[in-house]
């Protein structure tokens, strides 16, 4: 089986796994969305505050969080499932089979990012319903799909490594409200201009701040190419990150295995 | 037979067990401390809003995090009977001649202990972060009157739950009717201020008037009226969820 | 109503758990200061009866009355009458020995200082007083029954239940288990209702046994019962001279049918059972043959239960909690 082959039988597998399993994929498909209908009938008012950015409505400066948001919950399951697999013996399974190893980790990795891009249409017709407008148009829900596929590749990478580390799935899912709070102390649910003191110089110094805010900019202003790439950069380095960590805890969890 | 002994004795054990399986109570405390964080930090300006009623978005919050931190306090005594009957610990107590209302009673006793920790921990965070005692005393009694109130209800929804399903993986459940049952509510925003379904939804909430009497004493002064309004919500919540207990312990035991 | 004394008593004793009948029309008597064997494939309603008599289960249809007292309608009575040992996980592994006495005490309404002195005389007699403090998730198997023994004992209850006290332990253990039952049995006059998957186990303590499948009672009596109805014991005869044997075998044909094997031994199925051995020896004496060995092989319980049931009792690999699931 040529590598490419493997990579798409895992990923498939992978995709197929997370949708077949309903109660994992419940969670990310519906607290994003009742985070948003909460804070959009609860915080409407607020953007007639000095200093708000202009914004249709509350739910037009959320959506992008929302979306990203998915992301991340999806991206969780990806760890979650791969200790699964490791307390479950299919990892040794796959050990054993002459797969390349590093299609293990793609193809999990992959199968997150696939369902992230997915749901982030999802989340746009949903909202589209009750009102939303994305200023730049498709292209603009486009490149907020790519880089929430972007994120959620990198935090499944993440979540892999801790999973692969951990052999837990239980410790993965205690992780995820790190991820929630690591977008909590950003400018996510709110604008920086509106912030002050300690809590601004967290959300200045968090890059999810930025990434947030360069895709929040195709929904409430219009495409633009360079905040685009600034999110795919800032998306694709915590990527990077994500995978040479989750390479080193796949050779640690193979030298274990042999 | 003293049914109080009995009581006592399970709600005992269950203080005794926190911290052996911290992995249950520690959330309930993290969380809070942490929502405090996550809404009163991004959110501060919403107190320039013309018509919102506090001046320091702590007040406003610290209240709100404290009720939810002592809910998911309580909720872990659910967790707790939860596991209990899983693995069938709970089958000696029930085989036991104690007084079936003795072996519930312990559990809410247990709850409201639970929640005194979170309360406690919150009044803390409190102080620490900054919030307005504005009515001293008085006020912390409403929030402690308020936050052990619900968390005796929602002590009493985790335990109809546990007693009717039998398994942890119920746990999510209890959770999610605390989650919706605070955040439909005055969470956020005054009802005012609200737009669209919200408000519809959160002044049928009784949360939302058992949220009002924990804020008062951080927004001003403490006044009957509202206390008032309170109790009745806490007063109808805790009659309805401990009706819910009583008819799953009857479900288990013949 | 209760006008039968004997301690258990079970009358057409039906639950159904929707369509699925697990426990069809039992009748059993137990008498006062009987150790009891309830044996049963997995599956076979062993759980679902026990758990009916602790009242931990309403029977769909007949009635049980334990220490007299109806199941259903007099359940604190029961409660108050019974001691339970159930299956390994009843006990809870965060907490210690001693907090489960006292906790068990103060759930049978004993005062804090009797519960106290009862708990630390229990926790000597079954030799766990040196680790009465610490969690029981550090206690091995045969600790934890050993405790939960003694929880069970705690309100000195006249009908001791004990649901597979020995699955999973090692023999040495069994060993502990079985002469703790009884020296209560015969001390103090326990009743003893024990369910097992080891025919050894009710082999070695059971008075009186029965055997359910399918939610039926389909054999009772005292083991030795039992094993004859199976069918005749057999006879071995290992002979001081091998030349004997065709006279031997010629004055067996009174006794049964007799078959030689090599270097001298015979065997015959005694018709008639033991009793009839006194017999072939003063046969075998009046024709001057020199017997080296005499040896008597009695049915074993596991071909009761195969008489029974028509099947083998597996039960010991599988893991107990394996019948809850089915019935």
């Amino acid at each position: 089986m040529s590598t490419a082959a493997q990579y798409l039988a895992l990923s498939r597998r992978s995709v197929l796994g997370t949708i077949r399993t309903p109660i994992a994929v419940i969670p990310s498909l519906t607290f994003p969305l009742l985070f948003l209908a909460l804070n959009s009938a609860a915080l409407n008012r607020s953007i007639q505050l000095p200093g708000f950015p202009e914004v249709d409505s509350f739910l037009q400066f959320m959506f992008a969080t929302t979306v990203i948001q998915g992301a991340l919950f999806g991206a969780v399951t990806a760890g979650s499932s791969m200790a699964t697999d490791i307390e479950g013996g299919f990892f040794e399974r796959m050990i054993a089979a002459p797969a390349s190893r590093s299609s293990i980790l793609v193809g999990r990795v992959a199968g997150v990012a696939v369902f992230a891009f997915g749901q982030a249409w999802l989340f746009f017709a949903v909202a589209t319903v009750f009102g939303l407008d994305v200023e730049g148009g498709l292209v603009g829900m486009l490149g907020l799909s790519l880089v929430a596929s972007v994120v959620a590749a990198a935090i499944g990478a993440l979540s892999v490594a801790f999973g692969l580390k951990t052999g837990s799935s239980e410790a993965v899912q205690g992780a995820f409200p790190m991820a929630f709070a690591i977008m909590f102390l950003s400018s996510a649910f709110f604008p920086r201009a509106l912030m002050s003191g300690w809590f601004l110089d967290v959300a200045e110094a968090n890059p999810f701040s930025y990434l947030i805010e360069d895709v929040r900019y195709q929904v409430i202003a219009g495409f633009s190419w360079s905040r685009l790439v600034t999110a795919l950069a800032i998306a694709g380095a915590l990527f990077a990150a994500g995978l040479v960590l989750s390479g080193l805890a796949l050779r640690g969890r193979l030298k274990e295995t042999s | 037979m003293s049914a109080a002994a009995v009581t006592w004795g399970i709600a005992e054990r269950s203080v005794k067990l926190i911290p052996r399986v911290p992995s249950t109570f520690i959330p309930s405390l993290v969380m809070p401390v942490f929502l405090t964080i996550a809404f009163s930090g991004p959110f501060a300006s919403l107190v320039d809003l013309p018509g919102f009623p506090a001046d320091h978005i702590l007040d406003w919050v610290v209240p709100f995090t404290a009720l939810q931190g002592c809910a998911f306090a309580g909720i872990t005594t659910g967790m707790g009977l939860a596991r209990d009957l899983e693995n069938g610990f709970y089958d000696r107590i029930l085989m036991s001649p104690a007084p079936r209302s003795a072996l519930l009673w312990g559990a809410f006793v247990a709850t409201i202990l639970r929640a005194g920790i979170a309360l406690a921990l919150m009044l803390l965070v409190g102080v620490v972060s900054g919030a307005h005692f504005r009515d001293g005393i008085v006020g912390i009694a409403a929030l402690t009157i308020a936050g052990l109130g619900l968390a005796f209800a929602a002590g009493a929804w985790a335990i109809g739950l546990a007693l009717r399903f039998k398994t942890q993986q119920i746990a999510p459940l209890m959770q999610t009717g605390v989650f919706l049952s605070t955040f439909l509510s005055t969470a956020q925003m005054p009802v005012e201020l609200m737009t669209g379904w919200l408000d519809d939804v959160a002044s049928v909430n009784p949360v939302t008037y058992v949220l009002a009497l924990a804020r008062q004493g951080f927004l001003g002064d403490v006044t009957w009226a509202v206390t008032q309004d309170g109790l009745l919500a806490l007063g109808g919540m805790i009659v309805v969820l401990v009706a819910f207990a009583y008819r799953g312990m009857q479900k288990v035991i013949p | 109503m209760s006008s039968n004394r004997a301690p258990i008593v079970t009358e057409r004793l039906v639950r159904r758990f929707g369509k699925i009948e697990a426990v069809s029309g039992v009748d059993l008597q137990i008498e006062a200061g009987d150790v009891f064997g309830f044996l049963g494939p997995n599956g076979a309603g062993k759980s679902t009866t026990v758990r009916m008599l602790t009242t931990l289960l309403r029977p769909t249809a007949g009635r049980a009355f334990v220490a007299g007292h109806d199941v259903v309608a007099e359940a604190d009575a029961v409660r108050r009458s019974i001691g339970v040992a159930l299956q390994d996980a009843a006990i809870d592994p965060l907490m210690t020995g001693r907090e489960l006495v006292k906790l068990q005490a103060t759930l049978h309404g004993i005062s804090r200082a009797a519960g106290v002195r009862r708990g630390e005389e229990l926790l000597e007699t079954v030799g766990l007083t040196a680790a009465a403090d610490r969690r029981v998730a550090t206690y091995s198997g045969g600790m934890r029954r050993r405790l939960d023994l003694a929880l069970a004992l705690i309100h000195e209850p006249q009908v001791l239940f004990l649901d597979e006290p020995t699955t999973g332990l090692d023999p040495s253990s069994r060993v502990t288990i079985w002469d703790e039952v009884r020296k209560l049995n015969t001390e103090f006059g326990t009743t003893v209702f024990l369910t097992t998957q080891y025919m050894e186990e009710a082999d070695q303590l059971a008075r009186r046994i029965s055997i359910i499948d399918a939610g039926k009672i389909v054999a009772e009596g005292t083991p030795m019962e039992l094993k004859e109805r199976v069918g005749d014991p057999t006879l071995t005869i290992t002979l001081q001279h091998p030349d004997d044997a065709i006279d031997v075998e010629r004055i067996l044909m009174s006794f049964g049918e007799p078959a030689s094997g090599s270097d001298g031994v015979v065997a015959v199925r005694l018709a008639g059972g033991s009793s009839r051995m006194p017999a072939v020896v003063r046969a075998l004496d009046d024709a001057d043959v020199e017997v080296h060995a005499l040896e008597l092989h009695m049915p074993t319980l596991d071909d009761v239960f195969l008489l029974a049931t028509g099947k083998r009792l597996e039960g010991a690999e599988v893991p107990s909690s394996a019948e809850e699931v089915v019935t």
